[in-house]
């Protein structure tokens, strides 16, 4: 009885910090899934947005680099059809626009976020490293 | 037992520590050193990848501009170009080679790249150099590029075809330059993580290296504190002396002269060194040695004490500049050395310099005679009487009587003088500067001197001295004069004692020629050149052999036969008397005892023999004589001993000592005999108390019993004198019938001489009597028969 007692006191003083960190971690995911919460897959040569359909609001984009290139995310608005290109005819023209978040330079298995107040709308994601917009990396997100 | 490496007292301790921390120190450079040189060869090799992913980009545009270009017509090689993109992607993921671009820079050679990250953009850029050349082909061939497989790209919706190049064109170049920004920042990390570790290292070595520091001091410290420790606590003495004086002195030093360090520092110590080897010192410490040197300290107690001390000379060395004295105090030892020359120069009952301390300064005063012409003297002076005191009084009032004798010579003698002690009751004076008629004075003064009475235990005894002196002007030996002083001293006792005289050349020559005999003496001993012969003794009433004299004989081999009166004074003189009459006494029993036991003789057989003065009073004879009687088991009644009459008669403590021996000799049955008798003065008193057997008759009465009347009458009355006493009357010396017959008539009871036979050897006197024994009395008229 004496064995077991000492080991019950001993598995208490491991497993109750143990539980004391994950409850802290637990509450700290739930303060931020607070609105919505977006995931953007990118990869060579494309854009992955679940869900591409959010509430107005507060959305959470967590991006997450699945190909073997480092790419970037800029989130704008679309008032038109089609982005504007710079002379090169390769990257869209970001002074032409109005960028309302960007999520810089996110690395192969990379996670970047970015915490956007958005209002209905839609708005265009892209990457805008040379050639990726061009190669088909951009997709839509609509909010409302 | 513990080796003598094991012993390392002042390494033991400390080198652990200092090891471990200089091996730590070296573990810490050299991780440091080795991280430095790993850290620029990546960066080396990070410009490299960074160079030449700068020019896939430049490659890549290049391409589509010679695509554009040769569509166009125009001459340009694309293919080149694609080949130097292929080959650049390749070498950058897997290493190798890139190759140089029309000789506008060098091959670029490259490491495998490393990291899933950069791996993983070098292997999509490969992908994409591969989907751009095979684009740009199908662009140069005309064909439609949307049917060129992609293999880095789900799809590309491109319909241009230019476009579609330029794109990925862009791609390639693009995904190029984030593999070396992915590779400059995961170097950078390295860079931060290698300052990070080096700034830890350097940490860690300057730890180190103040640890070392420390214990470098410790162990300097607990050397330092031992070898004060071995310094102050040794019994050896230390000291270092320099130009200004004394440096340093160890405890022991203080301890000795007991006074404080300050008094010894600087000039004090030399204060205290005894004035005659203060110039040792200072030659010692002004020039490094000899490297051993003794002097002596002052110490407190008013005390010289000895040292004696290495020298080492440490004057070059920095931090001692100064020689070092390590003494040791020697006083006991030089005491004990003093003491030890004192004796062996000196005699130990009177302190008196011995003989050996008089020949050396014999020999000095020889030299300084020699250089100023001047006389010495040697004065040797033997004591007369003084062997009777020891015997009478016993050695302890002999020593003291010696003591006093010593006293009185050098009360006499000047303070320059030396007075030595030669052994037994001999003194030697040594005196320089002198004249022949100064030295006859002192020896005068010195028998004066001598002769005073002096009260031994209580009783007053006199004695004489007798003294021989040499003198001598620096021209002879030590050896010579002492032995000259010796000739003449016995001169002195030979002319009456209680004298001195002055050596002169006669005397020299007469005990030259003593010493030489008496040598041969003493060899002749030795190599048996001495026998007895045998002289009958013949009863006259029956004319039977009822006793043998036995004589001495000596076959020197260069003197040939020499008779005893010839030697015997000498040997008496000089003291081989004795072991000649034990010679005589042990052959004679012997020769009895044979006789004896072969049945030729009776038990009243006697054998005379002849024993001097000197073996007398020599104190030696009853132990002479028991043993030579009891070597051979001879009953004592057989031995008979002929004695002068002078040397019974004599007055004083020899005479006395005499007569006692014979008493005790005559006590065990040992027969005595006056021989000689009537040549001498004898006390007819004296005769009456004697313990006599028997008077011998000289010969020179003998001779003339028949022509001489007075002859006749004096041998007549000493016949009837010796049968008055209750003795036996022996006549010696018969050669004729006339005085065998005239020798009766007196009632003469034995006989001895010519007429009946010549002494003679053993084995002729063997013979003889056989002859008598066998046929009873033998008819000796016939001496020259009886000798053949």
């Amino acid at each position: 009885m004496r064995r077991l007692s000492s080991w019950l006191g001993r598995l208490t003083l491991v497993v109750l910090p143990v539980l004391v960190v994950v409850g802290c971690a637990d509450s700290d995911t739930g303060s931020r899934v607070s609105g919505s919460l977006v995931h953007v897959s990118v990869k060579d040569f494309r854009i992955v947005v679940t869900p591409d359909h959010v509430p107005g609001g507060e959305t959470e984009l967590v991006v997450r680099n699945q190909g073997p290139d480092t790419h970037e995310l800029i989130i704008v608005p679309l008032r038109r059809s089609r982005l504007p290109l710079r002379l090169d005819g390769l990257t869209v023209d970001e002074e032409a626009l109005r960028a309302i978040a960007t999520v810089e330079g996110v690395g192969p298995k990379g996670v970047g976020r970015v915490r956007l107040h958005l209002a209905p709308g839609r708005y265009e994601l892209f990457c805008n490293m040379a050639g990726h917009f061009m190669a088909g990396m951009h997709n839509k997100l609509v909010v409302g | 037992m513990p080796r003598r490496a094991d012993f390392r007292p002042f390494a033991a301790r400390g080198r652990r520590p200092i090891l471990a921390i200089l091996l730590t120190f070296a573990l810490v450079s050299t991780v440091t050193v080795a991280l430095s040189i790993s850290a620029t060869k990546r960066s080396q090799h990070r410009a490299s990848v960074v160079e030449v992913a700068a020019r896939q980009r430049t490659l890549a545009e290049r391409y589509v501009k010679e695509i554009v270009l040769a569509r166009a017509g125009a001459r340009v090689d694309p293919r080149y170009t694609a080949s130097v993109l292929a080959r650049s992607a390749d070498a950058l993921l897997n290493g190798g080679t890139a190759p140089a671009v029309y000789g506008d820079d060098d091959e670029t050679k490259l490491s495998p790249a490393r990291g899933p990250a950069v791996r993983g953009q070098l292997e999509q850029e490969r992908r994409l150099v591969v989907d751009l050349t095979a684009t740009g082909n199908a662009l140069l061939a005309h064909d439609p590029v949307a049917r060129v497989p992609l293999t880095a790209h789900e799809r590309l919706e491109l319909k241009d075809p230019v476009l579609r190049l330029r794109v990925l064109a862009a791609l390639t170049s693009n995904v190029s330059l984030n593999a070396a920004r992915t590779l400059a920042s995961s170097t950078d990390a390295n860079i931060n993580r290698l300052i990070v570790l080096q700034s830890v290292l350097g940490a860690l070595g300057l730890l180190a290296s103040l640890l070392l520091g420390w214990a470098l001091i410790l162990a300097t410290r607990r050397q330092t504190a031992h070898f004060r420790s071995l310094v102050t606590s040794s019994t050896d003495l230390v000291l270092v002396l320099g130009t200004d004086g004394c440096r340093y002195v160890s405890r022991s030093v203080m301890q000795m002269v007991d006074r404080a360090e300050a008094a010894l520092l600087g000039p004090g110590f030399e204060a205290l060194l005894h004035p005659e080897d203060r110039t040792a010192v200072q030659s010692a410490a002004g020039h490094g040695g000899p490297p051993e040197i003794v002097f002596r300290v002052l110490n407190a107690t008013g005390e010289w004490r000895h040292l004696e001390a290495h020298v080492t000379d440490l004057r070059e060395e920095r931090w001692v500049r100064g020689v070092v004295l390590n003494a040791r105090d020697v006083t006991e030892r030089i005491k004990l050395e003093d003491q030890l020359k004192h004796q062996a120069f000196h005699d130990s009952l009177t302190s008196l310099p011995n003989r050996a301390l008089l020949r050396d300064r014999l020999d000095q005063a020889l030299a300084r005679a020699k250089r100023s012409g001047g006389l010495l003297a040697v004065l040797l002076v033997d004591l007369d009487g003084f062997k009777q005191v020891n015997d009478s009084l016993g050695h302890d009032a002999g020593d003291q009587l010696l003591r006093k004798v010593a006293r009185r010579l050098k009360d006499v003698v000047r303070e320059s003088d030396t007075v030595a002690r030669f052994g037994g009751d001999e003194f030697a004076l040594l005196l320089e500067h002198v004249t022949e008629h100064e030295v006859v004075a002192l020896a005068e003064r010195l028998l004066a001197g001598i002769a005073r009475p002096v009260v031994i235990t209580g009783r007053e005894v006199s004695l004489g001295a007798s003294i021989g002196i040499v003198l001598d002007s620096g021209s002879g030996h030590s050896e010579e004069l002492v032995r000259d002083a010796d000739v003449a001293m016995y001169a002195a006792k030979d002319a009456g004692r209680g004298r001195y005289e002055v050596f002169c050349p006669e005397m020299a020559r007469k005990a030259g020629e003593l010493l030489g005999v008496d040598h041969e003496l003493r060899v002749g001993l030795q190599r048996g050149e001495f026998s007895l012969h045998y002289q009958p003794e013949i009863e006259l009433a029956t004319d039977r052999i009822v006793g043998a004299e036995a004589l001495l004989r000596w076959q020197s081999p260069t003197r040939g036969s020499v008779p005893p009166a010839r030697f015997i004074p000498i040997a008496e003189s000089t003291g081989l008397i004795f072991a000649l009459g034990e010679f005589v006494l042990r052959e004679a029993c012997l020769q009895a005892a044979e006789w004896r036991r072969a049945g030729l003789v009776p038990d009243s057989f006697v054998t005379w023999v002849n024993v001097s003065a000197k073996q007398l009073t020599g104190g030696s004879l009853e132990t002479v004589v028991c043993a030579a009687l009891e070597a051979v088991s001879l009953p004592p009644s057989m031995l008979g001993l002929e004695v002068t009459e002078t040397a019974v008669v004599e007055n004083g403590v020899a005479g006395e000592r005499a007569r006692a021996e014979l008493e005790k000799l005559h006590g065990l049955g040992v027969r005595v005999a006056i021989d000689d008798f009537g040549t001498g003065f004898s006390s007819l008193g004296h005769l009456r108390n004697f313990p006599i057997d028997m008077i011998k008759v000289d010969g020179s009465f003998v001779r003339g019993t028949v022509d001489d009347p007075k002859d006749a009458a004096i041998t007549a009355h000493l016949v009837n004198l010796a049968h008055a006493l209750g003795l036996v009357a022996v006549a010696e010396g018969i050669e004729s019938e006339g005085q065998l017959g005239s020798l009766r008539d007196f009632g003469c009871d034995l006989g001895q001489g010519y007429l009946f036979a010549r002494p003679m050897a053993a084995e002729q006197i063997n013979e003889l009597l056989a002859a008598a024994a066998a046929g009873g009395n033998q008819e000796l008229a016939d001496p020259d028969a009886a000798v053949a």
